[in-house]
């Protein structure tokens, strides 16, 4: 098991806050955040590689704070894989155990069992300079899991990578992590987070500010941080007070219904921008119907994205056969509704 | 790009009077120079024992620097601290001092009454006039070449392979042998080449620390001096050509130790 007790560490204009972190053996734990929030520096702290100014980490029960790179057993696999370019695909794979000094046979049939779980046993004897980014990619996991280590640390190890072998490099992480080895991933990318991670944990300026199952994390996002990770596009400063026996949240001229629950005063109100839904008709029926005139029209990848100026500015997506079904056109008028149990208050 | 424009043959015209300007003298010099003039020469012991002392003292030079150089080169592309600035003026200073000024500077510092030439002289070592003398005048003006070439290389070399390295289980020292020295082979050749090639080209340090035993730069001088231009005519010849196939061959080596080793660093980085 990594703990992490309230590690501080201080850059040029840059600092890690009081991170605290616990990540269970074998669990696949994913840190998500912005580049430039300090993934990689975190990372970079529990290697080793560097020293925090303060706080203390431990592996399995003991203290590796002050221990040297080399004995910490946390295999590191670097963005853009850090391959030796000097050396062969066998070489890599070998350099940790050449090291060690151990026997060259036992070397030769190490290397080459990693190199079948990861499938590259047939790049053995290849240079690496003509490798392809999924390839570069499994030497540097295999050279790292040769060391045995008790954790894999992966920095952005997607973002090398292109976005055809991505369902490869996840099904190789799957299966590492599902040989009981615990990892700790630091991405960008909530997509990734979603598909892989057991936990995930975000990072923000320097401080870890929720960690949950993603589930959790996504559908209860503590600020507008997280809630943007998660997709979301439309949040309103609302003020929140009860009316007829429910709470509304009241944003300029806007009311919205909110569904049954507890709220403080003042709040930010979310709602996801599929979850809304359009109409030429008003909709009487529904809990929230608001008019609005649509200012921008975008295709996106499977639907369209409508900007509705209603008061408050909404992102809406919209399905191609909804788009056609509506004809939506720039400067129109149209009705969004939607129930109150979609909307969130944080 | 139209190879008929005015701009082509300004540009052509000014890189042939430069290339012109380097070679007329050199070609001039061995038209000049009759086969006669040059195989009697070749033949004179005097000559032989200065080219090979030049070579074997310029080299010896080369390589033991080399062992204090690459260190503080990579030092100099790793690490930031202050006064930095100062130590790489320091480390360029000796080439824009004039070298006479260089000679007197260092003969301070290895004569008798000199703190090295103390040192030398409690073993027995009387640095002025002596190879080892020679020798450390010829560091004292190429070393920077080294060094410059060395840093570079170092700084090219991406710090996260050097993590790496060290992530995998290396010490500093193995990370050092493993990744870093290995990756900069081109850089440290070339700059190997150019501290070998400056310091047996040396001249105005050197007379000042030891106009005897002769290096071929002062033999030539001296024979100029003495005989005029045709006598120091066939033994200028005679020591361009020994450096010119010792530089190819250096070169030749280093290319092929290096070759697929600086193709594959520049896809890498």
């Amino acid at each position: 098991m990594l703990e992490l007790k309230n590690i501080s560490k201080s850059y040029d204009n840059f600092a890690l806050k009081d991170i605290k972190l616990e990540i269970s053996k074998g669990e696949y734990f994913i840190l998500l955040g912005r580049s430039g929030a300090g993934k990689s520096q975190l990372l970079e702290i529990i290697a080793g590689l560097r020293s925090p100014d303060s706080g203390s980490i431990f592996l399995n029960g003991k203290e590796i704070t002050r221990e040297k790179i080399q004995n910490r057993k946390t295999g590191m696999v670097f963005q853009d894989f850090a391959i030796f370019p000097h050396l062969t695909v066998y070489e890599n794979i070998a350099y940790a155990l050449k090291i060690r000094h151990l026997p060259r046979k036992q070397i030769q049939a190490a290397v080459r069992r990693m190199a079948e779980n990861v499938n590259i046993a047939h790049l053995l004897d290849r240079r690496t300079d003509d490798l392809s980014g999924g390839e570069r990619q499994r030497v540097a996991v295999a050279r790292t899991l040769v060391t045995s280590p008790d954790i894999i640390l992966l920095d952005e190890p997607m973002a090398s990578i292109d976005t055809t072998l991505r369902d490869e490099v996840r099904r190789l992480l799957r299966k590492i992590n599902s040989m009981g080895m615990t990892m700790l991933h630091v991405t960008h990318d909530y997509g990734e987070a979603i598909r892989l991670a057991d936990r995930v944990g975000v990072i923000h300026n320097g401080r870890i500010i929720q960690t949950g199952i993603p589930d959790e994390v996504f559908s209860k996002p503590v600020n507008k941080f997280v809630a943007r990770f998660a997709g979301v596009r439309n949040f309103f400063s609302v003020k929140i007070s009860p009316e007829e026996g429910r709470h509304v949240a009241v944003s300029g001229k806007l009311k919205y219904k909110l569904p049954e629950g507890d709220y403080p005063e003042n709040g930010l109100m979310i709602i996801e921008s599929d979850a809304i839904n359009l109409s030429l008709k008003e909709q009487k029926d529904s809990d929230n119907c608001i008019k609005g005139i649509v200012r921008e029209l975008n295709r996106a990848e499977s639907a369209y994205e409508v900007f509705i100026d209603a008061g408050d500015l909404f992102h809406v997506l919209v399905s191609n056969k909804d788009f056609e079904r509506l004809s939506l056109n720039q400067e129109q008028t149209v009705f969004l509704f939607f129930s109150a149990d979609k909307l969130k208050v944080i | 790009m139209d190879t008929r424009s005015t701009f082509h043959w300004i540009i052509l015209a000014l890189s042939s009077l430069v290339l012109l300007f380097i070679l007329a003298p050199l070609v001039g010099m061995v038209l000049d120079t009759s086969p006669s003039e040059f195989f009697q020469t070749v033949k004179d012991d005097e000559v032989q024992d200065s080219v090979w002392l030049t070579l074997s003292v310029a080299f010896m030079a080369t390589l033991v620097f080399a062992f204090m150089a690459i260190p503080l080169a990579w030092m100099m592309a790793r690490y930031n601290f202050p006064g930095k600035r100062i130590i790489q003026g320091l480390i360029d200073l000796p080439v824009v001092l004039p070298h006479s000024a260089a000679g007197i500077a260092l003969l301070g510092f290895i004569s008798r009454d000199g703190l090295l030439g103390k040192a030398a002289d409690l073993i027995g070592l009387n640095l002025v006039g002596n190879p080892v003398g020679i020798a450390l005048a010829m560091a004292f003006v190429s070393l920077s070449f080294l060094i410059n070439a060395a840093r570079d290389g170092f700084a090219a070399v991406p710090v996260r392979l050097e993590k790496a390295a060290m992530n995998l289980g290396a010490s500093p020292v193995k990370m050092f042998f493993t990744v870093s020295l290995p990756l900069t082979w081109r850089n440290i050749a070339s700059g190997f080449i150019m501290m070998f090639a400056r310091g047996m080209s040396e001249f105005g340090a050197i007379v000042i620390i030891a106009y005897h035993p002769m290096t071929a730069p002062v033999l030539i001088y001296e024979r100029f001096n003495q005989f005029g231009l045709s006598y120091a005519r066939p033994a200028s010849v005679f020591f361009i050509l020994v450096a010119l196939v010792i530089f190819i061959l250096i070169r030749i080596f280093s290319n092929r130790a290096n070759r697929s080793l600086v193709k594959v660093r520049v896809n890498n980085s």
